[in-house]
């Protein structure tokens, strides 16, 4: 409890509720990122214990974001978000050492029991 | 829906302002792509925001907006990956979907529902292009809540993944008949020679066989990538001899790996195994020790074949995303935050306080320094009181500047509004807008949008003429329509012209006569032209619907007086076009003003309408008591007694303090009591009750708590033209 988490979706509206689901199990969201590349120097600055990345978003996209922190940082833990219909991309990232992918749209439960194996 | 026990008016709200932020850019987007079709930029910009709107819909349980947002996002995603083209009837079919998109969320907006609308022709209309061709529907796939995960996989299976089966056997699985005719069925392992001799080198360096099985939830979505976590763990940690289903690739009935079963060798501990299935929403693993010989012994079935006809996995119609157009036509990119608007008004109240209290602060300073020995005091305070002149100013002027946002907010509608109506009208119009980044109060922008629009709507119906008739008056076939903002001394400038016939005099005149005008024929031409905003006019018979109700200049001019406290300036030329010019306020809430006292009451002018103050003999003035009037170098200017306004007593003097006033285009000048100081006041809003012969704007709160009444400066137009009543009061 109280990890520091990342939180990367170009939609505020999405980061807004993964905020409060979040925040009232008791983690410290440390950083909000609305691009690929936004989420990469908050990686790097505020180097959370956990990041929830989108994959689609501008400027850079999640999978890229990914790749990126991965190469900064092989430890880190990384949970990615998609939509339905997007299997390839997640296995890739999977491959890549995602340690867990959420679908929206999702149940509060599902994002909290991913962070929480994700953290162990 | 409820999340987690977040306030459902404050998701709802963040939801809509999200939401219609980015069905304005889509709008935009697809209003650009229309120029260009084939910015690669544009088309991956609009289909991620046709994601965007789905995942938020359906998130928030507004499943049918998610479905038509769901449609333009297929039919973009074929777009992007070349299979569609983009020719008339299906822009208009998306501009049809984006229209319903932007309905249904004004429709949520205003406390309904987008069950409300029906979307069936939209979503037939889309239907037809967001599937390739003379394709079948994809087969059912249960992949869990909800069906759109179907369009990836199929594709997938059409790019051509064999399936190994148990059997060994390749088969060009995938099809609709091999996803119907799959029943649940023993995942079974025949190894062949290949396998066989890793069985063998395995048995020799010690290490066990297992064979894992691995249940994932059966309403987990996408099971094919979470059986892949376990598959990914499984491949670090172990040799993998074979998996049923195969991992190779996506296949089209997601549900088959809802169980995963898996053979393998290794010298690692159970535990350590066990702890690659520890993946979220697995509901059942199972783990079994084998005996090599159970498995070499049996014959080898099938052929070696495993090395070739490697699916072509990982192939979906998913196009790489090209880098972003740079030429792209710039959508006004500020840096901006989101505020809460409840927020501001929040702030505001916190600031008008802070004012109320400085200028406490500064009487107790002049008390001060009447009294005995304040030096030492006053100085300290002095100190206190200029610091609080800095914070309050800078409070001030940065929420002023939260509070402003740039016209563009209002401008952007106009191109697609233009588009439209030109269009359903057959006219030809070309539109320029000027000054989008001018900045205006919040507390104008909703009040302004409908005027403008309105007024747009008429330039459109009844000022611009069809092309032949502009052509035979030797003008341009395409008309053009100009709307410029501007900030000019303390004031809102926006103009808003037309190169069209301009307003029909004559028609007016006669619309005026019937309406039992007096001098409707005989007054001059200005005169004439202001009776259009006259409440009921219109000066055209048949009402069109783009016009609405046949309301037409007089609601836009009392909206703009009363509820903008501004002003409209009409100029027109018979055959060349007509201006209309808007003269608004900055801001509806703070007003700089001149304090003055008259009939012991404390009054304000505000400092937009002051020119100077002025010390007139009672001997210059003019005219009779009833209506007198001061000759001045600029002409004659009607005086007025703000005491007679007010219907009390007027002092009479032989010298009197006057303020010299201008509201638009007329003069005045206004005879008072007393001058007091300049201030800033924060308004409020006046009850009618309140609103003596509706000489006041609103009122105001001094620190002491006494009411200042600020005055509405249009009762000057109320003497033009030696006293007559003016017919628009």
């Amino acid at each position: 409890m109280g990890a520091k988490i990342l939180i990367a979706d170009d939609l505020s509206f999405m980061r807004m509720i993964q905020k409060e689901i979040l925040t009232e199990k008791g983690y410290t969201i440390v950083g909000e990122a609305a691009d690929g590349l936004e989420a990469v120097e908050k990686y790097s600055a505020l180097q959370p214990d956990l990041v929830v990345l989108d994959i689609t978003m501008p400027h850079m996209n999640g999978l890229d974001a990914m790749r990126k922190i991965f190469q900064m940082d092989p430890k880190a833990r990384v949970i990615m978000c998609s939509a339905l219909g997007q299997q390839n991309l997640i296995v890739d990232a999977i491959k890549s050492g995602v340690k867990d992918f959420i679908v929206k749209p999702f149940k509060p439960e599902r994002i909290l029991s991913a962070i929480e194996k994700a953290l162990k | 829906m409820n999340l987690a026990g977040i306030d459902e008016d404050r998701l709802k709200r963040a939801f809509l302002e999200e939401a219609e932020d980015l069905t304005q850019k889509l709008s935009d987007s697809l209003m650009a792509l229309e120029e260009n079709q084939s910015d690669a930029g544009l088309i991956n910009e609009i289909f991620r925001l046709t994601h965007s709107l789905k995942s938020e819909s359906a998130l928030m349980g507004f499943q049918t907006l998610a479905g038509v947002s769901h449609k333009m996002e297929d039919v973009f995603g074929r777009v992007r990956g070349g299979e569609l083209a983009l020719d008339r009837t299906v822009m208009d079919r998306i501009f049809a979907g984006s229209d319903l998109i932007a309905a249904m969320i004004q429709g949520i907006a205003k406390g309904g529902n987008d069950a409300d609308f029906s979307p069936g022709p939209v979503l037939e209309g889309l239907q037809e292009y967001a599937e390739p061709a003379g394709k079948a529907a994809p087969a059912k796939a249960r992949t869990g809540p909800a069906e759109a995960g179907a369009s990836a996989p199929a594709q997938a299976a059409e790019a051509g993944a064999p399936a190994e089966t148990a059997a060994g056997t390749a088969d060009a699985s995938g099809t609709p008949a091999a996803a119907e005719a799959r029943a649940p069925r023993e995942a079974a392992f025949e190894p062949g020679d290949f396998e066989r001799q890793q069985m063998r080198e395995a048995r020799d360096r010690g290490e066990t066989l297992y064979r894992i099985t691995v249940e994932i939830d059966d309403d987990a979505a996408m099971k094919f990538p979470r059986a892949y976590l376990v598959f990914n763990n499984l491949e670090l940690l172990v040799n993998l001899l074979h998996v049923d289903p195969p991992m190779d690739g996506a296949m089209a009935d997601d549900g088959v790996y809802g169980k995963i079963t898996a053979w393998f060798t290794s010298a690692g501990t159970r535990e350590k195994i066990r702890e690659c299935t520890d993946v979220d929403q697995i509901k059942a693993v199972d783990l079994a020790p084998l005996e090599y010989a159970d498995l070499l012994d049996r014959a080898a079935l099938a052929p070696a074949g495993s090395g070739d006809g490697r699916p072509k996995s990982g192939q979906t119609a998913f196009a790489p995303e090209p880098a972003p157009s740079t030429e792209r036509r710039a959508v006004l990119e500020k840096p901006t935050i989101r505020v809460d608007t409840r927020k501001l008004d929040d702030l505001w109240r916190m600031v008008a306080d802070l004012i109320l209290q400085k200028a406490a602060v500064g009487r107790i300073y002049d008390k001060v320094a009447h009294a005995e020995e304040p030096h030492a005091l006053q100085e300290e305070l002095g100190a206190v009181v200029d610091a609080f002149e800095k914070i309050v100013g800078g409070l001030q002027a940065t929420m002023m500047e939260t509070r402003m946002i740039p016209i563009a907010v209002i401008f952007s509608k106009f191109p697609r509004l233009v588009r439209d109506l030109s269009r359903k009208l057959g006219k030809s119009v070309d539109l320029v807008t000027e000054g989008e980044d001018t900045e205006i109060d919040r507390s104008i922008v909703e009040l302004l949008a409908d005027p403008l629009t309105h007024i747009i709507r008429n330039s459109l119906d009844h000022g611009i003429e069809f092309a032949e008739e502009r052509v035979s008056h030797g003008k341009p076939a395409k008309g053009r329509i100009r709307i410029a903002a501007s900030q000019q001394g303390g004031q809102i400038v926006i103009e808003l012209a037309d190169d069209g016939k301009g307003f029909d005099e004559q028609g007016i005149r006669r619309k005026a006569a019937a309406m039992g005008i007096e001098r409707a024929a005989t007054m001059d031409r200005e005169e004439a032209l202001k009776l259009v905003f006259l409440p009921g006019f219109s000066t055209k018979e048949a009402v069109t619907d783009l016009s609405g109700r046949g309301v037409g200049m007089d609601v836009v001019a009392t909206r703009i007086r009363e509820d903008l406290k501004g002003e409209v300036q009409l100029s027109t030329r018979a055959g060349e076009g007509t201006q209309i010019t808007l003269l608004l306020p900055l801001t509806l809430t703070i007003v700089r003003s001149l304090l003055v006292r008259a009939d012991n009451h404390i009054f304000a002018v505000p400092a937009v309408a002051v020119e100077t103050t002025q010390k007139v003999l009672a001997s210059e003035l003019r005219g009779d008591s009833a209506a007198p009037f001061l000759p001045m170098e600029d002409g004659e200017r009607p005086v007025f007694f703000l005491n007679s306004l007010l219907e009390r007593p007027a002092r009479r003097a032989e010298e009197y303090d006057t303020v010299m006033i201008r509201h638009g285009n007329n003069r005045g000048c206004l005879v008072v009591d007393e001058l007091l100081q300049e201030m800033e006041l924060v308004i409020k809003p006046i009850d009618d009750l309140l609103n003596f012969r509706r000489l006041f704007s609103g009122i105001s709160l001094r620190e002491d708590g006494s009411i200042v009444f600020i005055l509405d400066t249009s009762f000057i137009r109320r003497r033009e033209n030696n006293g007559r009543q003016d017919p628009d009061r």
